[in-house]
């Protein structure tokens, strides 16, 4: 019986045109839209810094010479008096415009107050932001050696002695670091998520050609036979569910493939992605078996099998990131898709099994609730 | 029931199906009431009945499709229920709409369907071979049947009920839609098969197909078993009397009086050239009253006999006609 259907599905087409072709194609469209068909990394374009420096210690010239030999965007910077900054950055197209009141040293090397004026660029592009995000990094560093001269202050070190632990403290390597994680990340890039949310969606329309055939089968009036044939009738919808497994696997694991190749992208351990696709077709397989007790005719059945492919795919990232609190935080880290795509991104980052078994758990418990459901769930009429 | 209607509630050992007060209500609708009737090996059994009379629900619940209200189906001796498997390995269903599909071959509906009748390899090729020549399917077995005609569709249809050669054989109205030759190609098979010793259950609602193919046949309307017996038992339900038309010259008036007076004609109508005689079993009686009409000097020029039919049986026994 499974290989009849698996015939059948192969040679009615539908099943590479709504499991294969349709993804594929609504991958590379979202990664037009979001991202483009180019890498992942974004090459900074050279920025221009107009700047003021009226501090007459070495924290202001540390400042700007950090910014001037940043590695990974070339930096011109210009200085203007302070008056001018404002206007010349505008008026430049510069990215940024930075304004380091006299006496910025002492200032941190006492603990006291004191404000670096910052001027975002007309351009607004990512080029501004990096050097907001390093100056704000480097004031920061700066402000730990003004609570490291306060903390001396408070207990009684001469003042020749807090400027230099200030100074010391500003300038020095900072202890505490932070460095990407592997297996904790659960990140994917941009591209990467387009494909695990593409596929995780999908695949709960491909399962639907299982279980959910057996209403058409009825349509057909081949059910009839079916049933009419020395076989148990929970073997007919075994066989049903199993097709939808097969063909859901099959599905996710070609998307997986092609989807990575065409878009560059890495999901890790074959293993680990092996562990999560099979646990992900059977949370979506048993999940069509709730759908068959509730609809009472195969049109009913694809309507309500695409709203919650809709629902669930959505909510669990298949198109951008949901970010949620609370509740709804909780009900959605119970979303198989969700969970899918977290596992993926924990293999991605270089994670083993024993690292995605929060995300195996969701997906085979969801697939575990489903399928006890489907049994307690009065059968509204499809008679399967 | 009427008088003909004399179905054993006993399931006797030869009987291949047994049906035994049988119910099946929708709501406060009973589209099956108290229905009673078994098949011996190698009749067929006919249900007659206008649309909606509970044929198709009756079959359903033979073939275990599903349950019964109240009352009892028995296969070879075995209860039918959905939940039954091995009673379902006596029967071949042959439903009303097509249950065949439409992206596989022939080939490959028969084998999909044998091998679900526990046929397997060597019996498998060979019955599939062999229902392909008898539905004459066999130079297009590889066609998807997508691509089938109305008949070769319905002849595949009946095929896939054959193939596991069943002891019985249900058929809902298997010629519904089909054009002449592909209907009395359908009627023929089934004929064959009854030679053969296979028990048919047939339903349907052309009171020709009944007369032809069943040794006895059930009238059935809103539920119910009307009647129940051969065809020359359910006629004469009606009065079992026949109509013979006699015309031609001479003295019609002596022969009517010569014709009134013989055993069996109950009455004569007419004059002038034609006469009707009303009798009791035409064909036995029209000697003699050939004979007789020649003796009273008429010349007979035309004679028929007009006999009953199973649709003057259902317009008697329920006052409605059969079809639709």
């Amino acid at each position: 019986m499974v290989g009849n259907d698996l015939r059948q599905r192969i040679r009615d087409e539908s099943v590479f045109i709504f499991s294969l072709l349709v993804p594929l194609a609504l991958m590379g469209v979202l990664n037009l839209a979001f991202g483009g068909f180019g890498p992942d990394t974004v090459e900074l374009k050279p920025a221009t810094v107009v700047a003021s420096n009226d501090d007459a210690g070495p924290l202001g010239g540390a400042l700007l010479s950090a910014l001037d030999s940043l590695e990974i965007m070339e930096v011109t910077l210009r200085s203007v008096p302070a008056a001018e900054v404002q206007q010349e950055t505008r008026n430049s197209g510069a990215d940024l415009g930075l304004v380091i009141p006299a006496g910025f040293t002492a200032a941190v090397s006492s603990g006291q107050a004191v404000s670096v004026q910052v001027v975002e660029g007309g351009s607004q592009g990512i080029e501004t932001d990096v050097l907001v995000s390093v100056v704000d990094g480097l004031l920061d560093q700066f402000g730990a050696g003004a609570v490291a001269a306060m903390a001396g202050h408070s207990a009684g070190l001469p003042p020749e002695v807090l400027a230099g632990l200030g100074e010391q403290t500003a300038a020095g390597r900072p202890v505490l670091s932070l460095s990407e994680g592997q297996a904790a990340a659960e990140q994917l890039s941009l591209k990467g998520t387009l494909v695990a949310g593409q596929t995780g969606l999908f695949l709960l329309f491909t399962v639907g050609f299982g279980v959910l055939g057996l209403l058409a089968e009825r349509e057909q009036g081949t059910l009839a036979r079916l049933r009419s044939s020395p076989v148990a009738a929970r073997s007919i919808i075994t066989a049903k569910a199993l097709v939808g497994f097969i063909l859901g696997i099959v599905a996710t694991t070609v998307l997986l493939t092609v989807g990575s190749m065409l878009f560059g992208v890495s999901f890790g351990s074959p293993l680990v992605i092996g562990l999560l696709v099979v646990s992900v077709a059977a949370a979506a397989t048993s999940m069509t078996f709730v759908v068959a007790r509730l609809v009472r005719s195969a049109e009913q059945a694809n309507v309500a099998q695409s709203i919650l492919a809709m629902v669930l795919g959505i909510a669990g990232g298949a198109f951008f990131p949901i970010e949620a609190s609370g509740f709804v935080a909780v009900l959605m880290d119970l979303n198989p898709v969700g969970a899918f795509i977290r596992g993926l991104g924990i293999s991605a980052g270089g994670g083993g099994p024993t690292d995605v078994a929060v995300p195996l758990a969701v997906m085979l418990g969801f697939a575990a609730v489903c399928t006890l459901a489907s049994r307690l769930i009065p059968d509204r009429g499809a008679r399967l | 029931m009427q008088p003909a209607a004399t179905a054993s509630v006993k399931t006797r050992i030869e009987d291949v199906l047994a049906v035994k007060s049988l119910v099946k209500s929708y709501g406060e609708r009973t589209v099956v009431d108290g229905v009673t009737f078994h098949i011996r090996t190698g009749e067929t059994y006919g249900l007659l009945g206008p649309n909606g009379a509970g044929k198709t629900t009756i079959i359903s619940m033979v073939a275990g499709l599903i349950p019964a209200d109240a009352g009892s189906v028995t296969v070879m001796g075995e209860p039918m229920t959905p939940t039954s498997t091995h009673p379902k390995g006596h029967i071949g269903l042959v439903p009303q709409e097509l249950a065949i599909y439409p992206d596989l071959s022939a080939r490959e509906n028969l084998r999909f369907f044998g091998r679900l009748q526990g046929l397997r390899r060597k019996e498998l090729s060979t019955r599939t071979n062999e229902v392909l020549e008898l539905i004459g399917l066999a130079d297009r077995a590889g066609e998807q049947t997508k691509k089938f005609s109305g008949g070769m569709k319905r002849r595949l249809n009946i095929g896939i009920g054959l193939l596991h050669r069943p002891t019985l054989l249900i058929l809902d109205e298997p010629t519904v839609g089909v054009d002449p030759q592909s209907r009395n190609s359908i009627l023929e098979s089934v004929e064959r098969l009854s030679t053969e010793g296979m028990a048919v259950l047939y339903t349907t609602h052309y009171m020709e197909e009944a007369e032809r193919l069943c040794d006895r046949i059930a009238i059935l309307d809103e539920g119910r078993v009307q009647a129940e017996g051969t065809r020359d038992q359910l006629v004469r339900l009606t009065g079992g009397v026949d109509r013979i038309s006699l015309r031609g010259s001479g003295d019609t008036s002596a022969a009517a009086a010569e014709l009134k007076s013989l055993p069996g004609v109950q009455h004569v109508d007419g004059g002038g050239t034609g006469l009707v005689l009303t009798v009791r079993d035409g064909p036995s009686l029209l000697p003699a009253i050939v004979t007789g009409a020649g003796n009273a000097g008429m010349t007979l020029t035309q004679v028929a006999i007009t006999r009953p039919d199973l649709e003057s049986v259902f317009l008697h026994l329920t006052g409605k006609a059969l079809r639709d």
